[in-house]
């Protein structure tokens, strides 16, 4: 467990809004399991990240949360991505993606000089 | 976007906090047991299952308080927290909170009262579009003060110059009106036809005056205000048959002005200008003129031009002499209806700011001792880790809460106050209708308040949270750090406010002592049991129309003096005081031989120095001399002997017969007075009567002749009745017979006395506000040194014991309290006759008959104010020496 890696909370909001967006209406919890899983356990979520998050994204407007009864029931709040979240989440997951790219081409081996 | 959003949702959240940390406790409750339950469900045994899962997730409590910053605004939160911290020290001490906000709402309030009144009359700007370029022109005389404007010179300016879009040239009169509901003496203004341009308003029913209306022998037109138009006219929206008989005239009514248009002041009717032709002569000054600037041209422009083409008539003018205009101004409109209003009331704003002042340094005082009482609490806060930032910011919270609940108050107070000074303020105020507690008075209360608040809050927090904070606790609770330091500023305070009161209680006092010297003035003339009466009839030139106005007026003073209770009747021109003064012109010492045939052979004879001579016209009968009991000197006064066809006589002030005629006996010489009323008569003087104050108490009496109103009748005079009856029955009386000599002639009466009262509105209004201001700075001061002095014998009890204990007699203890005290009083008194006598000599154009730096003034307030401030010592004092030593030395 000690090598695992916490996220950073930037990466961490486009994780959450990605979730959802596949996922649907979740709560924390099953938000922070899969997040976990997705990273194939590399990542470790802990509530001192996620809710303040959450929070974060509510407050932005990009998801909105509901009381509801989670699967084997018990009580849990239900997030959802909003019509802002999604577009937030495209162009986010577009800016990251082309980040990435660039970063990639500086670290990759130079083909040529 | 998003930003705003969070804003709004985090102070939002500020509103919900417990059911939103109910809602996180749930949520972080529920997330652990799903863990759990998951890992159960993979066989771990329930403790390790519970031990995992917390240690995944990391500390519950770190989370909520992470989450808590997040979600509402953590510096709003601090705010809230201290100012319910505020409200549970001062609701503690309610004492003290009690008498901080009272000071705070006492002198604030004043001071917004005070400042409403300024800017009202100051500050607010005309209630006309861009007020500001609207400007008052005036001729400046040889004297150099500014005049009214003669008809030629008005259209010289009117014609040459290129700073005004319009200028418009406007008389006031009060005359005659029938027609309407009732005849009434309604006040009128003769303006030339643009004079509604220059204020950028349009009549809101029927026209404006057109060229033609002003044009010599145009059917007479009348504009009306809304509410005469209103009240007087019954609203008709179809003015066609619209009718007011004018002095005798009939006028159409043509239109009606939005109602608040009132200019000139109280005017209800606005009469074309020169419907008999302008008066060609140079040095007849009848008008007043108002102009608006073109766009981008300055005052100092207009000026300009308007002085150059005033020099210029002065270098042209055949008519040179005392009344030819010498230059010309122009002045903002604003200004020049203010301009005498200004300085009382700025004196009045200065002296309740120095109430304020006062009234701060107590509520600083008391903070102060509070500060020192909770020094241990500082202490532990300090202790506990509370940076110093944030003890300045409890201090600054307080002070901001007790000046704002003392604000609010005070504005309360002021709503009150401000309905009083209106009441209170002399008639002459200009602009009153326009005083209230108005938004940006609101502004001001605020920022003063804050600005009190910041003050109060800044010194006491510096003050209180200076040094080794610590030490308190480590002194076991004793309590006496900054005991010392804090007595000291206290008495810097003290003494400050001794200086400050002093020199408000100079200023009050110079200003009752010139009060005092106006009212031992004796104005040459009887107050009380005087009834006076306004009677105009239709303005008339033809001498037989005048004669029998004047036969009229014997008539109807005869019926006056049958009714019972009258003792004398007479009739003047103008009353002295109430009406603002005779007009004054030009005459000529001349004998019957040397008198002209023609009006173009005076023209010689006004160059002979030595024959001319300067004196207030007025008109007046026998009784009215008898009526004001003004003395006859020598001579006699006008009696059955100067009928209308024997020669014309007048008799003169004594001031005039000693300026002129020095050694000589004026009574038997001939004068030429005629350009006052046209007669070219000459009079001859045949008695001298005592000098009457008919300006105003306070200004020297002038030079007057008065000429008979049977010889030289006139169509508006004022009778005025000696009574020793009830007022009410004779004014009834008297309207009746009015009535019945002519129904269509109104009268307006009023008793001299209320005129006289008015006249000295302004000093009394002056003396009763800054003496009232002077009282309370005084009682703030006493109680100011009381509490110091109070303050510091009960936290020295313990030395003044060891004082005792070791051999100090009552009167060692009590020399050094009053010592002390004493110190601090000198200084502050010191620097208060030296300031006041700086301040005072802002005060010298309100003063009359004292200097500003009148010794006994000085004298009597110093003794006042030590006084009070030694028995506000003494009885600490006192106390000091009733100390037990035993007692004390347990004490702590």
């Amino acid at each position: 467990m000690t090598d695992k890696k916490d996220v950073w909370q930037g990466t961490l909001a486009l994780m959450v809004l990605k979730t959802l967006q596949s996922m649907g209406p979740l709560h924390g919890y099953g938000i922070a399991r899969r997040i976990e899983q997705t990273s194939g356990d590399l990542l470790s979520v802990n509530y001192g990240t996620l809710y303040p998050a959450l929070l974060k994204l509510e407050q932005e407007g990009y998801i909105s949360s509901e009381w509801g009864v989670s699967d084997n029931n018990r009580k849990a709040k239900y997030y959802k991505l909003t019509r802002a979240g999604r577009k937030q989440l495209e162009s986010e997951a577009r800016e990251w993606e082309q980040t990435t790219e660039i970063l990639a081409r500086f670290l990759s081996p130079e083909e040529e000089s | 976007m998003p930003a705003l959003r969070t804003f709004f949702a985090r102070l939002a959240a500020l509103f919900t906090r417990r059911r939103r940390d109910r809602e996180l406790t749930d949520e972080l409750e529920s997330h652990l047991q799903m863990h759990v339950d998951d890992n159960l469900r993979r066989g771990m045994s329930p403790d390790e299952a519970h031990r995992h899962a917390v240690l995944h997730l990391g500390g519950v409590e770190q989370t909520k308080e992470i989450y808590r910053e997040r979600r509402g605004l953590p510096m709003i939160e601090t705010l809230l927290q201290d100012l319910r911290y505020a409200l549970r020290m001062l609701a503690r001490n309610l004492g003290f909170t009690a008498v901080a906000v009272l000071t705070l709402a006492l002198s604030i309030g004043a001071t917004t009262a005070i400042f409403s009144v300024v800017y009202g009359v100051l500050l607010r700007p005309l209630p006309y579009r861009d007020s500001s370029r609207i400007m008052s022109i005036f001729e400046i005389n040889p004297e150099g003060h500014r005049s009214h404007l003669a008809d030629p010179n008005f259209d010289d300016f009117r014609d040459q110059n290129r700073s005004f879009q319009t200028i418009a040239k406007y008389g006031e009169n009060v005359v005659s009106v029938s027609g309407a509901r009732q005849p009434t003496r309604t006040s009128i203004a003769n303006v030339s036809p643009d004079f509604l341009q220059v204020f950028g308003i349009q009549p809101i029913l029927g026209r404006n005056f057109a060229t033609g209306d002003a044009r010599k022998g145009a059917g007479p037109t009348v504009l009306v205000s809304y509410g005469y138009w209103k009240q007087e006219l019954g609203s008709p929206q179809d003015l066609s048959q619209s009718h007011l008989k004018i002095d005798g005239a009939v006028f159409s009514v043509i239109g009606v002005l939005p109602s608040g248009f009132r200019f000139p002041s109280d005017v209800d009717l606005w009469l074309p200008a020169d419907l008999d032709g302008e008066n060609p002569s140079r040095t007849s000054h009848n008008y007043s003129a108002v102009g608006r600037l073109r766009d981008g041209v300055t005052v100092e422009q207009a000026n300009q031009e308007i002085s150059a083409i005033a020099r210029r008539i002065h270098a042209t003018s055949s008519e040179q002499g005392d009344y030819l205009l010498k230059d010309g101004t122009v002045v903002p409109l604003q200004d020049s209806i203010t301009g005498k209003a200004r300085s009382p009331l700025l004196v009045l704003l200065g002296a309740v700011g120095f109430l304020l002042l006062v009234a701060c340094a107590n509520v600083a005082n008391l903070l102060l001792a509070q500060a020192s009482v909770r020094a241990r609490e500082l202490a532990i806060r300090s202790a506990l880790g509370a940076a110093r930032g944030r003890l300045v910011r409890q201090f600054l919270t307080e002070a901001f809460l007790l000046s704002l609940i003392g604000g609010g108050l005070g504005v309360l107070g002021a709503f009150w106050g401000v309905a009083g000074l209106v009441a209170l303020a002399p008639e002459n105020l200009p602009r009153l209708d326009s005083v209230s507690i108005s938004l940006p008075v609101l502004v001001f209360a605020l920022l003063l308040s804050t600005s009190v608040a910041v003050g109060l809050g800044a010194f006491v927090a510096v003050r209180a949270t200076s040094g080794d904070l610590r030490k308190a606790l480590v002194e076991g609770g004793r309590v006496q750090a900054g005991g010392q330091g804090h007595q000291r500023v206290g008495r810097i305070i003290v003494a400050a406010q001794i200086a400050i009161t002093l020199a408000l209680v100079v200023g009050a006092g110079l200003l009752g002592r010139s009060l005092m010297k106006v009212l031992e003035v004796n104005p040459g003339f009887r107050v009380d049991k005087i009834v006076a009466m306004d009677v105009s009839l239709p303005w008339v030139e033809d001498p037989k129309a005048k004669a029998a106005q004047a036969i009229f007026f014997s008539n109807l003073i005869d019926r006056l003096k049958q009714i019972p209770g009258v003792r004398n009747v007479g009739a003047v021109s103008a009353l002295p005081i109430a009406d603002g003064g005779l007009p004054d012109g030009m005459f000529l010492q001349m004998t019957q031989n040397e008198l002209p045939k023609t009006v173009d052979g005076f023209g010689p004879l006004l160059r002979q120095k030595e024959r001319i001579g300067s004196a207030d016209f007025g008109v007046a009968t026998d009784g009215y001399f008898q009526v004001l009991g003004i003395p006859l000197i020598r001579g006699r006064i006008f009696d059955e002997r100067d009928g209308p066809n024997s020669p014309h006589v007048a008799v003169i002030s004594e001031s005039l017969a000693r300026d002129r005629w020095k050694s000589q006996d004026p009574i038997g010489h001939t004068i030429e007075f005629g350009n006052m009323d046209g007669d070219l008569r000459l009079l001859t003087i045949i008695g001298i009567v005592g000098d009457v104050h008919d300006y105003g108490l306070d200004l020297p009496p002038r030079p007057t002749v008065y000429v008979d109103l049977f010889q030289r009748p006139r169509s508006a005079i004022t009778l005025t009745m000696l009574i020793d009856a009830d007022t009410r029955l004779v004014t009834s009386a008297a309207r009746g017979i009015l009535q019945d000599l002519n129904p269509e002639i109104p009268a307006k009466f009023r008793t001299f006395s209320q005129v006289y009262s008015a006249s000295l509105g302004s000093r009394k209004f002056n003396v009763i506000l800054i003496g009232f201001f002077g009282i309370v700075a005084l009682l703030l001061a006493t109680a100011g040194v009381f509490g110091v002095m109070a303050y510091s014998v009960s936290r020295r009890a313990r030395e003044i014991g060891v004082r005792v204990a070791l051999g100090a007699s009552s009167g060692d203890v009590l020399r050094m309290v009053l010592g002390q005290g004493l110190r601090a009083i000198f200084i502050g008194v010191a620097i208060g006759i030296i300031g006041s006598l700086a301040l005072t000599r802002t005060l010298q154009s309100l003063l009359f008959g004292v200097n500003a730096t009148d010794p006994l003034t000085f004298a009597g307030v110093t003794l006042l104010l030590v006084g009070t401030a030694l028995l506000a010592c003494y009885i600490p004092a006192r106390r000091a020496t009733r100390v037990d030593p035993m007692i004390a030395l347990r004490h702590e």
